[in-house]
């Protein structure tokens, strides 16, 4: 069965790579680093299998994320199923963050 | 933290060399997600401010000149290219890359092959060697026809291989990653392994395009 990332093959558009080029961004390169630590022999906190399983699992959702978005909800679920943080504390968490946020841009 | 390094951050270019600016802040759903893990990851001592800072240089350093040296040392070296060409994670060690947890492949490009890279499920990438990959390289346009159309997504790149030779792809995985070995230009028979690199871009190590040929 073909899953949602499995696109090899598949009539699409064209590639346009003077479009789709861009130096990746501040936050990016934050997911970024923070994935690069996840997986590195100190902590082995994900492996690409596991978090292309958690990409995977996304279904149709997958298409509609950009691509560091699909990375780091992949990566929060793995942290959440491997109990580094729990749902109550992420949630919590997130909430105070936006509030700062908010302020922030809205400042 | 990342304010402390936004000037150094932004010193970046394309692989042609133009400068490329991009600090459009995400949605408040993906810049908060982010902030509460990486907040949550240091309050429980899972990763530290340095450690963080340390990886985005990490990341920083890992440009696709570093790919050019590689590439520039096996057109000069025999020795070395058939070292890279049949252990390739030794290679490069030499060139201070370790490319642990995956293999390294490297294809050559012949007068009858030319190679491509692509990563149809995901984005896998010798990223240890050429950095992030670029946006097109993770989007389903190339993922799905690169397998399928190699001849036209080249041409999209502006690049016609000739019917004469093959294009072989190359689909990476989790374990494995590709880097191609471009043809070396003709016409640089006397230039220094320095100067060849500036002809190595890092489409050429995708197999997008081929290396510069001088005066072309």
């Amino acid at each position: 069965m073909r899953g949602p990332q499995d696109y090899g093959g598949l009539p699409a558009g064209l590639v346009d790579p003077v479009k789709n080029e861009h130096e990746p961004t501040h936050w990016e390169r934050r997911v970024d680093a923070i994935m690069l630590l996840l997986f590195d022999p100190k902590r082995r906190l994900a492996r690409v299998d596991e978090s292309r399983r958690m990409q995977e699992a996304l279904g149709d959702d997958y298409h509609k994320y950009p691509y560091y978005e699909r990375w780091l909800q992949a990566i929060t679920w793995l942290l959440l199923e491997k109990g580094v943080f729990s749902q109550e504390e992420l949630d919590k968490k997130r909430e105070e963050v936006r509030a700062r946020l908010e302020a922030e841009r809205n400042g | 933290m990342s304010e402390h390094h936004h000037d150094h951050l932004n010193a970046t270019h394309t692989h042609d060399g133009k400068p490329i600016q991009n600090d459009e802040p995400p949605s408040i759903e993906a810049e908060s997600l982010e902030t509460a893990v990486r907040e949550l990851l240091m309050e429980k001592g899972v990763i530290t401010a340095d450690e963080l800072r340390g990886a985005i240089e990490t990341q920083e350093q890992r440009r696709p000149e570093l790919g050019a040296k590689i590439i520039a040392r096996a057109w000069v070296d025999e020795d070395f290219k058939q070292k890279l060409l049949s252990h390739g994670d030794m290679a490069v060690r030499s060139f201070g890359v370790d490319m642990k947890p995956t293999e390294l492949c490297v294809v050559e490009n012949t007068e009858e092959v030319h190679n491509l890279v692509v990563c149809t499920l995901c984005s896998c990438y010798p990223r240890a060697i050429l950095g992030i990959p670029p946006a097109w390289y993770k989007r389903r346009d190339y993922r799905s026809r690169a397998v399928r159309e190699p001849r036209s997504v080249l041409s999209e790149f502006g690049t016609i291989i000739s019917e004469d030779r093959q294009v072989r792809v190359h689909d990476s995985n989790a374990d494995l990653r590709y880097l191609v070995l471009p043809r070396r230009p003709p016409g640089t028979d006397d230039w220094s392994e320095e100067d060849l690199t500036e002809l190595i871009t890092r489409d050429s190590m995708i197999g997008v395009s081929e290396a510069i040929t001088p005066g072309e």
